[in-house]
């Protein structure tokens, strides 16, 4: 039985049984390149769900900080590793109810970068298949197909991914995947390493540049599964003004900055505001510079432990930072 | 009336601007002026310290504006972004020593902020000597006056700062 199959009887079961309201998986989007979330209501719907590694999206946005619609209903959803994570941060932080949760575990072996293999194509996509594990087909308008392998065209997150298998679940879709050893296999942060070693005001320039380009549409924000203030945002706020309409790189660096720092000890670099970003900044860097710092500075990863609380939300007199 | 107030608020700003200057802040072109330096300071060690200093007449740079607030858990990482987003050319950040501090513990809490907010500021390409977060009692008048020199001269020798991102 398919992974998928394993998500539709679950739902079904967990529809048919009362124990859900609506349950969040994903469905084919209306370009074949994409998949996108789907809620399905009646137990006779659930042949919409799908798995496929276009299975992008962070599916515990719609449940961040107790917002599920209507209020208080209880939802089913499923979770790739990297999202359980997330889920794991909030539940740390007790912003959801997990008695109000049933969460499907999705093992995951990488997900594939939509906007990379639309870029190798100058015709538009009309069918990607996965006839077997590791391989994708696709087929252009033009007529043309071509296999490729999924490592080539997979999320840059999943490259470097530790945790394959999501970390809290009631029920899980079909065997694990191999785990990588995490005590011989330490994070991977080498992406960053070549923007590191730029002097400071190659760094500048470079950024000014990436970050002219940001319209502000907020998706970064409304995407991310661990930033929920919504109209308390101060990103929104004119009083107290910290970043104002003003539009210039400063202005949108600082409100990039903003989201940063208000998800750090949260945030697991599930890059849901990389994909998301209409104009492609690459914001997951910024969050992996940060993953990594809070890494060296407390061996800390955020949202891999239940009982842990996020390392800004206590502290330790033994810390020896500063002077 | 309000014709009145426009009236007196335009010369003001215009007799304010006129000596030694030549009007708008120049942007972008290294300007001869000197540097501005933002001091967040918590209101019970480093401001009271701050303020021995000045009791006890020790010689200061001028270059620093300090902020008084409550105590270093009050303060947000963005505070000190803000302020080189709005042109400061370095942010000083200092409060109580680790285990005095007024409210028991807020700058244990604050220490691990400012530490990911140091080396995020070096990862945006500003240099390390226009950060600094220490910890000052309000009994050190004199090593508030060796920080805030030696910071202030450090920020000196770059100069004042033409952010480009930031």
């Amino acid at each position: 039985m398919s992974r998928q199959d394993h998500i539709r009887e679950f739902a079904a079961k967990a529809l048919e049984e009362g124990r859900v309201d609506y349950f969040i998986g994903w469905k084919q989007g209306h370009n074949s390149s994409e998949a996108i979330p789907a809620f399905v209501k009646d137990p006779a719907e659930v042949d919409q769900l799908v798995w496929t590694p276009l299975c992008a999206n962070n599916l515990v946005t719609f449940i961040k900080r107790n917002m599920p619609e209507p209020a208080g209903a209880k939802v089913g959803l499923c979770v790739k590793g990297c999202d359980s994570r997330t889920l794991v941060a909030l539940l740390q932080e007790e912003l959801v109810d997990r008695e109000k949760l049933y969460v499907v575990g999705v093992p995951c072996d990488g997900i594939v970068d939509r906007r990379k293999l639309e870029k190798m194509f100058s015709s538009e996509i009309v069918a990607i298949e996965f006839p077997e594990k590791g391989k994708v087909v696709v087929t252009t308008r033009a007529g043309e197909t071509k296999e490729l392998a999924q490592k080539d065209v997979e999320l840059m997150a999943c490259g470097v991914c530790r945790y394959p298998n999501p970390l809290y679940s009631n029920d899980t879709a079909g065997p694990l995947e191999t785990e990588p050893d995490r005590e011989v296999v330490k994070p991977d942060w080498s992406a960053l390493e070549q923007y590191e070693n730029l002097p400071d005001d190659a760094k500048q320039a470079l950024l000014e540049r990436i970050y002219a380009t940001c319209i502000r549409c907020f998706a970064c924000i409304n995407v991310c599964p661990v930033c929920f203030c919504w109209d308390k945002c101060v990103n929104r706020s004119r009083q107290p003004e910290l970043v104002s309409q003003k539009v210039e790189p400063k202005e949108n660096l600082l409100f990039q900055m903003v989201h940063m720092f208000h998800v750090a000890g949260r945030c697991p670099s599930c890059m849901a505001c990389d994909r998301a970003c209409p104009v492609e900044i690459p914001l997951g860097m910024l969050h992996a510079k940060m993953n990594k710092e809070i890494y060296d500075m407390f061996g800390f990863e955020p949202g891999t432990k239940l009982d842990e609380k996020p390392v800004f939300q206590v502290f330790d007199l033994k810390d020896h930072f500063g002077d | 009336m309000a014709d009145t107030t426009t009236t007196t608020q335009a010369s003001g700003a215009a007799q304010g601007a006129a000596p030694g200057s030549t009007g708008a802040p120049a942007v972008g072109k290294p300007a001869d002026r000197p540097v501005k330096v933002i001091g967040i300071v918590c209101n019970w060690c480093s401001y009271a310290g701050a303020d021995t200093a000045g009791v006890g007449r020790f010689r200061q740079p001028a270059n620093l504006r300090l902020i008084r607030v409550p105590c270093t858990g009050r303060i947000d990482p963005l505070f000190a972004l803000k302020a080189f987003q709005a042109g400061a050319d370095g942010v000083l950040i200092s409060g109580c020593h680790p285990g005095d501090c007024h409210y028991s513990e807020g700058n244990y809490y604050a220490r691990r902020k400012f530490e990911l907010l140091e080396r995020m500021i070096h990862h945006l390409g500003i240099p390390e000597e226009r950060f600094k977060w220490t910890w000052v009692s309000a009994s050190e008048g004199q090593r508030w006056q060796k920080v805030v020199t030696e910071f202030v001269a450090g920020v000196e020798k770059l100069g004042p700062r033409e952010g480009r991102a930031l």
